[in-house]
C-alpha cells in the first residue's frame, strides 16, 4: 500500500471482490472467443504455426490480463470523509480523487445485466466539472444505495453555489 | 412604440399597453433571401424579362415579405408583474413568459444587416444551461438598450426585494458604467500581425516560394496567393470581432465582497456587480461576464508579443458555453483580446474580486515554483516553463513552451481535486495534481511535481477549499 494515496487519518473501503470475478470473466470469455476464432483459422487452412503461435500468444495475454485485473480491482477504493469523499483506483496510473460533498451535482447509480448477476452496482458522483473523475465501480447493490443516500444528504447539507 | 391594445384578447388584461418589434424586422430576416434574389436575376432584371427561376425567387420574396409582415404583426411584447411576456405566432399562438428574476443576463447583439439599420437583437440568458430561450428581434438600438436596463433593474429590484438588501442592490443599479480598459485599433492591428498564424503563413509561403524555386518557375509563386487571401481573410475575421473591445464595469466590485454578495443565499446567480465587453465591427455585440459566476482566468502570453510585454485574457463563466479554444480564435471567453500585461493582470484581479472575497486575489501575490530538476526525464523542454503555486486566495498554474498560459482559479470555485501518477512518474518520485473546473478554458494543472509535495499540495488545496468554501456560502 502506498502512502502517497492513502487518505489522511482514514483507511479505505476497498470494493467487492466480485468486481475482480465479474473482470476475470469477461477477459475469459474474450480469451475464449478469441481462441475459437483462431481454431477456426487453422481448420480453414492458416498455416499450422502461425495459428497456434497466435494462439499461445492470446493465452499469454490472457495470463498477463487476469494478474492485472486482478490487481487493479484491488485498487479500487474510496473513504468517506467529513467533508470530502475520497476515490482511489489505477495499479499502474494511479489516480486519487477528492470530491468534496458541497461540490456534488448529482450521483449516478448504475448496474448492467452482467454487475446485476454479480450483485454489485457502479456509483457515479457528478459536479460541475465535467473533468471530475469520481467513479466507483463493484460496490455491494445495498451499498451503493447507501452511499447514494448518505452523498446525496452530505451533498443538500453542504451544498455550496457554483 | 407604444399602442393601446385596440382589442383585448381573452386572457390579457384589458388597456395593457404593448409593444412591437421594429417595423424593419422582415426586412433584415429576409435580407438574405432579397441578395439571393438580386443576384440570381440579375442578368433578367437588367434585360427587363425576368426568367422561370427569377419569377419564382419573386414570388417566394413576395410570400416571405406578407408572412413576414404578419408574423410582425402578431409579435407583441411587454412587462407585467415581473415577466416579460412575448406573444408571437401566425398559425398557432404562442405566449412566452420569461421570469425577470430568472434572467442570468441579457446580451445587445447587432448582427451586420440590423446595424445598417440601426436594430438590435436582445437575448436573454434564462436559468442555467447554455440555450439561450429568450431572444426578441429586432428592435432599434435605444429601444433594445433601454429595455435591457429596465428588465435588469426590474430584476435587481425582485430579488433584492427576496434577500431583503434592497436599497444597496438598487443603489447599485443606477451607477454608471465605468470604462476599464479599451482596445486601441493599433494594438490589434499589430497584435493580428504578430500572431500564430501570421508565422503559419510565413512559414507555409516560404516553403512553397522555396519549393517553386527549386523547380525553376517564377510563376509558381501564384500559388501562394490563396494563402495570402486565407491569412487576409482569418485575420481580418478577427479585426472585425475586436474591433472598438470595450470593457466597462457596473457596481463596484469592491464593495460586491461583503454586504452585496453576502446577503443573497443563492449565489448561483449572477448579481450587480459585472463585467460588460462590448465588441465588433460589423456585428457589434454585448456581452456580460457576472462576477460571481467567474471560475478562473486564463492570461496568455505568446512569445511573439514579449517584446511589447502584451498579454491576453480569457475567463471560465460558469454556465456560458465557450468558443475556440485556444489559438487566437474569436471566443466569447476572451475578456481582452491583447493589453500589456500590467492591465490584463488588473483585469483579471477585477473579474476575480467576487469569487475569491477578497481584494487580494491577484496573479502577481502568488509565488510559483517549478518542479524538480528530475521532471527533464519526463518533460525535457517543458520541464523549464511549468509552474504553480498556491496563494491566499487563488490557485495558479503555468505552462507552455511557445507561449506562456498562467491559469488561475480562486480556492472557492474549486470543483473537485485529483492526484495522478503514472508508472514512469512513480519511478521518478512524481505526481501530477489537478484541479478541476466547470466547462472553459481554465485548467489549473501541477504537472511533475515531486510525490511528497503534491501530496501536501492537495491537502493544502483540499483545506483551503473547504474553508474558502464554509466562508462563502
Amino acid at each position: 500500500m502506498d502512502d502517497l494515496f492513502a487518505p489522511p487519518g482514514h483507511d479505505w473501503r476497498p470494493v467487492s471482490p466480485a468486481l475482480a470475478r465479474l473482470r476475470h470473466l469477461l477477459l475469459v470469455a474474450l480469451v475464449v472467443v478469441a481462441v475459437a476464432a483462431l481454431v477456426v483459422a487453422g481448420v480453414l487452412g492458416v498455416p499450422r504455426w502461425a495459428w497456434l503461435s497466435a494462439v499461445a500468444v492470446v493465452l499469454l495475454a490472457g495470463v498477463a490480463g487476469w494478474v492485472l485485473v486482478a490487481r487493479n480491482a484491488g485498487w479500487w477504493a474510496y473513504a468517506e470523509r467529513d467533508d470530502e469523499l475520497y476515490v482511489r483506483h489505477g495499479a499502474m496510473f494511479r489516480t486519487l480523487v477528492v470530491v468534496p460533498y458541497g461540490r456534488m451535482q448529482y450521483v449516478d447509480v448504475h448496474a448492467g445485466p452482467l454487475e446485476q448477476a454479480f450483485g454489485v452496482a457502479s456509483v457515479h458522483l457528478h459536479t460541475a466539472s465535467p473533468g471530475t473523475s469520481a467513479r466507483i465501480p463493484g460496490l455491494p447493490a445495498a451499498e451503493a444505495s447507501r452511499l447514494r443516500d448518505r452523498l446525496t444528504e452530505l451533498g443538500e447539507s453542504q451544498a455550496a453555489g457554483l | 412604440m407604444t399602442v393601446p391594445d385596440p382589442a383585448p384578447e381573452p386572457g390579457q388584461s384589458p388597456g395593457r399597453s404593448y409593444h412591437r418589434l421594429s417595423p424593419l424586422t422582415p426586412l433584415v430576416r429576409s435580407a438574405i433571401l432579397v441578395v439571393a434574389v438580386a443576384v440570381s436575376s440579375w442578368d433578367d432584371l437588367l434585360r427587363g424579362a425576368p426568367g422561370p427561376i427569377g419569377i419564382v425567387a419573386l414570388a417566394l420574396l413576395v410570400v416571405g415579405a406578407v408572412v413576414g409582415t404578419a408574423s410582425w404583426l402578431r409579435t407583441k411584447y411587454w412587462i407585467e408583474a415581473d415577466e416579460l411576456r412575448v406573444d408571437t405566432g401566425l398559425v398557432s399562438r404562442q405566449s412566452r413568459r420569461i421570469r425577470v428574476d430568472r434572467i442570468q443576463g441579457i446580451d445587445v447583439v447587432q448582427p451586420f444587416v440590423a446595424r445598417l439599420l440601426g436594430l438590435a437583437e436582445l437575448r436573454m440568458d434564462v436559468a442555467g444551461g447554455g440555450a439561450r430561450e429568450g431572444s426578441l428581434a429586432f428592435l432599434r438600438l435605444s429601444e433594445a438598450e433601454a429595455l435591457r436596463e429596465k428588465l435588469l433593474s426590474r430584476r435587481d429590484a425582485v430579488r433584492a426585494g427576496e434577500s431583503g438588501s434592497g436599497p444597496d442592490a438598487v443603489a447599485q443599479q443606477g451607477s454608471p458604467h465605468r470604462v476599464v480598459a479599451r482596445l486601441d485599433l493599433r494594438t490589434l492591428v499589430v497584435s493580428l500581425v504578430l500572431s500564430p498564424t501570421t508565422v503559419g503563413f510565413l512559414v507555409s509561403s516560404a516553403a512553397l516560394g522555396g519549393l517553386f524555386l527549386a523547380m525553376g518557375g517564377i510563376g509558381g509563386f501564384a500559388g501562394a496567393v490563396p494563402l495570402v487571401i486565407g491569412w487576409g481573410i482569418t485575420q481580418f475575421r478577427r479585426l472585425s470581432a475586436f474591433y472598438d473591445f470595450t470593457v466597462t464595469t457596473t457596481g463596484d466590485p469592491g464593495a460586491g465582497n461583503g454586504a452585496g454578495t453576502g446577503g443573497r443565499p443563492d449565489t448561483g446567480q449572477d448579481t450587480v456587480p459585472g463585467v460588460h465587453v462590448r465588441r465588433g465591427l460589423f456585428e457589434r455585440s454585448a456581452q456580460t461576464v457576472a462576477l460571481e459566476r467567474v471560475q478562473g482566468v486564463v492570461v496568455t502570453e505568446p512569445w511573439m508579443w514579449s517584446p511589447m510585454g502584451w498579454a491576453r485574457l480569457d475567463v471560465s463563466v460558469a454556465g456560458q458555453a465557450h468558443g475556440g479554444q485556444g489559438g487566437n480564435e474569436p471566443s466569447l471567453s476572451t475578456v481582452m483580446p491583447v493589453a500589456p500585461r500590467a492591465e490584463v493582470l488588473d483585469l483579471a484581479r477585477l473579474l476575480l474580486s467576487v469569487s475569491s472575497r477578497s481584494g487580494s486575489a491577484d496573479l502577481r501575490d502568488v509565488r510559483l515554483t517549478r518542479p524538480p530538476t528530475r521532471a527533464r526525464w519526463v518533460a525535457p523542454v517543458r520541464r523549464r516553463f511549468l509552474a504553480v503555486g498556491v496563494g491566499e486566495h487563488l490557485v495558479v498554474s503555468a505552462q507552455g513552451v511557445l507561449g506562456r498560459r498562467t491559469h488561475a482559479v480562486p480556492h472557492e470555485r474549486v470543483q473537485s481535486l485529483q492526484l495522478h501518477q503514472r508508472p514512469w512518474q512513480r519511478f521518478l518520485g512524481l505526481a501530477d495534481v489537478g484541479v478541476d473546473s466547470p466547462p472553459g478554458p481554465v485548467a489549473v494543472r501541477a504537472r511533475h511535481r515531486d510525490a511528497e509535495e503534491a501530496r501536501r499540495l492537495l491537502e493544502q488545496l483540499s483545506e483551503a477549499t473547504r474553508r474558502a468554501r464554509l466562508s462563502g456560502s
